[in-house]
């Protein structure tokens, strides 16, 4: 078998270039990450040390706020006191119980903090009673109960076409997470500086007390930060993915290999087999060592999957070490963007399994996760690896390995590769390109969220049509640059339709089977569901429009076609969703 | 000295010709923008307050039982609507007609007993978040009533202080931007520089063109000061750019120069330790994997204590520095001196 003799080579090779040297000082360093770790879980973060400058005239309320870090506190006179006011240098001044502020940012600023510093003093003090009745006389349990999901974003009208399906209601079946009670007796007093210290400036730790000021949204914030350590293995291992594959670029040792009967596949292959088994190994030990579900592992398959193809990719294309360097640190910053991001708002949106890492969250919040929800986060991860590698794939051969082309003219390699190779390729390249599609919108979706919904919609589309007509018309523009036909009218309209039309099919196949997870989301209506005939024209008339622009403009152009079909592209969806906008 | 310029010359050159440095600012971008939609969600979800520029829709709860708690859900930004039974509470919840039900039992806010109120919410829906959100601020209003009465008994007194027309602001954002996403900002380029001295030089190696070089009139000494030279000035130069976009958001940032001064001498810092990584490893996949591996505790350590070099960055740009930091900043320089010292007697082996 020629992948598992590769594997074995490139095994060895790996493990050579680590020195004992290296291997001490990599140990000496994981374990000063412990102990740094170990300082933080105890200390907690210092964030905003001293940032508030405070003048109190009374002793008693200083010992108050020296318990927050935030405050440097002066004691001072009254006169004393007033005419520091007056010089402006200070952000508070108290005198007696009197609070002093000034109109800035800052200063009002300090008032909130100084503000919440009184407040949990009052509360550890309350705490140190040991009498709750008295003290914590208010608690909350809440019970969340699974029920039919109406439309997700804020104070948005629901979509006409969508409004009409009908859903049968299910009966609730109420499941009850109830923020923990911590018994009424037996709990320690603790004195006001262990309390302030262990609400720390983490948000999110245990909830002990369920009384309303400590009744919050249920973000899952521990399991996120203990799902973040699976991501430590993967990416170093898709660094040594990367530099191997780098390394025979330099070395030109792969010459050797490319002239043997072994195919580019099989050494690609090959080569990623033991980094792969490498990585869930790893993540196997974290596993084991967090006592989490086995099940996980097979959530973050896809997940390992996607870095190395994307590693690799980057391997292959990069002209330099430190062009290599920062492609997979802009990488890798995306991706754990995709990844961590909406794990965050697991138990509040459902659009939040579009990351796999949600899942591993919820497992490790003892939810259960269904075979359907595995399908719609991990498919896209799937898909988007297998095309990657594919196209990497496709150059790994001398010409593009051991040459200084620029990115751009490689990735045209790697396209005219595939318009050469399959029968039919413009109308295949768009069905192909879809699961790219469908990420980067994903992604797109990620970060409208930071915007207000109106804006986030707008922008959304406008990014995602564009998306769409580049995935579509790329492959045109492929074959007119590289003038693998002639530049005629006639071809431009035949290339548009071709490209239109693969691309509608291959959307509504892979639409039908995941987008029913988020289809009653607005931002998922924009994403397809719709009357057939009208997308349909669309498409097609979005890359004809494409097409016909590098046409009569010439491929020197194609940003100003591809921006005329975006477009074309974004009025239509604007107007479908028109009712959400001016509603 | 000519020689030095001369190799950070070509390094610039080269950085400027790849458009790494464009890349490498798209990725600040992204981390900017992740931490903020990370921080700022969350501290919204946290503290109410922050959300009220958003004008949200009223949520309909459902209210079983109630007693004194009435008045205060009255006044509030939810929309009550009143049950005599759960189970038509229940109903209406899962036709969609209300969004949650607050069963509260009808005990005395006077009494002894505590007071145990249960809330139904839709699972994983935004509804139930917007809910959590608008019902916190009468549910407190609630507690402190209650305790108000039920306090005094234990002799308990609240800290209390008086303000005129309190401009009721969060300090969330406020303590995001000039505690976090600044120093975020301007340090991320002197991490992203020990990387790329790490690439310099063992590119050097690996293709072999480290022995042409030193054929020719350079000495190694002034390759290594080249190119950490290249590293360092960039630095700098992106936190500058940084700190000019964050203040075209009308947000005053103090003291430039102090910050951008603590920014150089973090950054000589960090691609000094590059650098002797490199030459001491001379191959890029270990060098890079042990730079990373310091990365990690360097990243823990950031607000370990209160005049780290993030924390410096923060009480300078917020105006809240007095001398103390500046004597930080030296200390922090003379740090650099030893690691010097040290790069130099690795480069001589």
């Amino acid at each position: 078998m020629g992948i598992l003799t590769i594997s074995r080579w490139e095994l060895r090779r790996t493990s050579l270039s680590f020195s004992r040297k290296t291997i001490a000082f990599s140990l000496l360093l994981i374990i000063l990450t412990g102990f740094v770790s170990l300082y933080v879980s105890q200390n907690g973060f210092h964030i905003n040390d001293g940032m508030y400058r405070v003048v109190v005239t009374d002793p008693a309320l200083a010992a108050v706020l020296k318990t927050d870090y935030k405050f440097k506190v002066y004691i001072a006179q009254e006169e004393q006191a007033n005419e520091l006011y007056e010089r402006g240098d200070f952000d508070i001044v108290v005198i007696g119980d009197k609070i002093r502020y000034h109109r800035s940012e800052k200063s009002s600023s300090a008032l909130d903090a100084l503000d919440k510093a009184v407040q949990k003093y009052d509360e550890a003090r309350l705490l140190s009673y040991n009498d709750l009745n008295n003290t914590f006389p208010v608690w909350i349990t809440v019970k969340n109960i699974e029920r039919e999901q109406a439309f997700g974003p804020l104070s948005i009208q629901k979509l006409p076409e969508i409004e009409q399906a009908s859903r049968a209601t299910e009966t609730a079946v109420p499941t009850e997470t109830p923020i923990e009670v911590s018994v009424n007796d037996k709990s320690p007093a603790p004195s006001a500086r262990e309390v302030t210290e262990a609400k720390g400036v983490l948000p999110g730790k245990e909830k002990t007390l369920a009384t309303p000021s400590h009744f919050n949204p249920p973000v899952p914030f521990k399991s996120v930060v203990l799902s973040f350590i699976f991501i430590f293995p993967v990416f170093f291992i898709a660094q040594f993915f990367s530099a191997s594959i780098t390394q025979e670029r330099v070395r030109r040792r792969g010459e050797l290999l490319l002239a043997s009967p072994v195919s580019p596949w099989q050494i690609v292959f090959g080569k990623l087999l033991p980094y792969l088994l490498l990585m869930l190994v790893l993540m196997g030990g974290i596993t084991i060592y967090i006592g989490g579900n086995p099940w996980m592992l097979v959530i973050l398959l896809p997940v390992a999957l996607m870095f190395l193809s994307t590693a690799f990719l980057g391997a292959i294309i990069s002209r330099s070490f430190k062009e290599l360097t920062f492609i997979l640190v802009f990488l890798s910053v995306t991706l754990s963007g995709y990844i961590f991001l909406p794990a965050m708002f697991t138990n509040i949106h459902v659009i939040s399994i579009i990351s796999p890492m949600t899942l591993v969250v919820r497992l490790l919040e003892n939810e259960p996760v269904s075979i359907g929800e595995y399908i719609f986060s991990t498919l896209p991860f799937y898909l988007v690896s297998l095309l990657v590698l594919m196209f990497g794939i496709f150059i790994y051969r001398e010409e593009d390995l051991f040459t200084q082309k620029t990115i751009k003219s490689k990735l045209l390699d790697s396209l005219q590769v595939f318009i050469e190779r399959i029968p039919a390729p413009l109308f295949f390249l768009g069905m192909a390109l879809i699961p790219l599609v469908y990420s980067a919108q994903l992604i797109f979706i990620v970060l409208m969220f930071n915007l207000p919904i109106r804006y986030g919609v707008v922008i959304f589309i406008l990014l995602a049509a564009f998306m769409e007509e580049l995935v579509k018309s790329v492959g045109i523009y492929t074959v007119f640059s590289r003038r693998m036909t002639g530049i005629t009218t006639r071809n431009a309209l035949k290339a548009g339709i071709y490209a239109g039309t693969g691309f509608f099919i291959g959307e509504k196949l892979i639409l039908m089977a995941v987008i029913a997870g988020i289809a009653n989301s607005v931002f998922g209506s924009v994403m397809g569901i719709g009357l057939l005939i009208f997308p349909f024209i669309l498409h097609v008339t979005g890359t004809t429009v494409a097409s016909l622009g590098m046409r009569y403009l010439g491929t020197g152009k194609y940003l100003a076609s591809l921006m005329l079909a975006t477009a074309v592209h974004s009025a239509y969806n604007l107007y479908l969703i028109r009712g959400v906008l001016f509603g | 000295m000519g020689n030095t310029l001369l190799i950070a010359k070509k390094e610039m050159g080269s950085l400027l010709h790849e458009k790494t440095l464009v890349l490498a600012i798209i990725i600040q971008l992204l981390i900017a923008s992740f931490s903020s939609l990370l921080v700022i969600g969350l501290a919204s979800f946290f503290d109410p307050g922050a959300l009220s520029r958003y004008d949200m829709e009223k949520a309909n709860v459902g209210i079983v039982g109630g007693g004194e708690l009435i008045q205060f859900i009255e006044k509030s930004n939810v929309k009550p609507v009143y049950y005599s039974e759960l189970k038509h509470a229940l109903d209406d919840f899962n036709n969609n007609r209300i969004d949650a039900v607050l069963v509260a039992p009808p005990a005395d806010a006077g009494g002894n007993e505590i007071i145990e109120l249960t809330l139904y919410l839709p699972k994983s829906d935004i509804k139930g978040t917007l809910v959590t959100l608008q019902l916190k601020k009468p549910l407190e209003e609630y507690e402190d009533f209650v305790r108000s009465l039920r306090a005094p008994r234990i002799r308990f007194e609240p800290v209390r202080l008086y303000v005129d027309g309190t401009p009721k602001k969060t300090s969330t954002y406020f303590e995001f931007i000039y505690g976090v996403l600044i120093p975020l900002l301007v340090f991320t380029p002197a991490f992203i520089s020990g990387g790329l001295v790490i690439d310099m030089l063992t590119e050097e190696y690996e293709r072999k063109t480290m022995d042409l070089l030193l054929v020719s009139p350079v000495s190694f000494s002034e390759i290594l000061n080249g190119k950490m030279l290249t590293a360092v000035v960039i630095v700098p130069m992106q936190a500058f750019l940084w700190i000019a976009l964050v203040s075209l958001n009308s947000i005053a940032v103090h003291n430039i120069g102090s910050i951008l001064l603590l920014v150089s001498v973090t950054a000589v810092i960090i691609v000094l330790l590059g650098a002797i990584i490199a030459v001491k490893y001379k191959d890029r996949a270990i060098s890079q994997y042990l730079y990373s591996l310091i990365l990690i505790p360097l990243f823990l350590s950031v607000y370990l204590y209160a005049n780290s070099p993030f924390n410096l960055v923060a009480r300078l740009s917020a105006d809240a520095a007095g001398t103390e930091e500046l004597i930080f900043l030296g200390l922090y320089a003379a740090l650099a001196v030893p690691i010097y010292i040290y790069a130099k007697r690795v480069q001589k082996q």
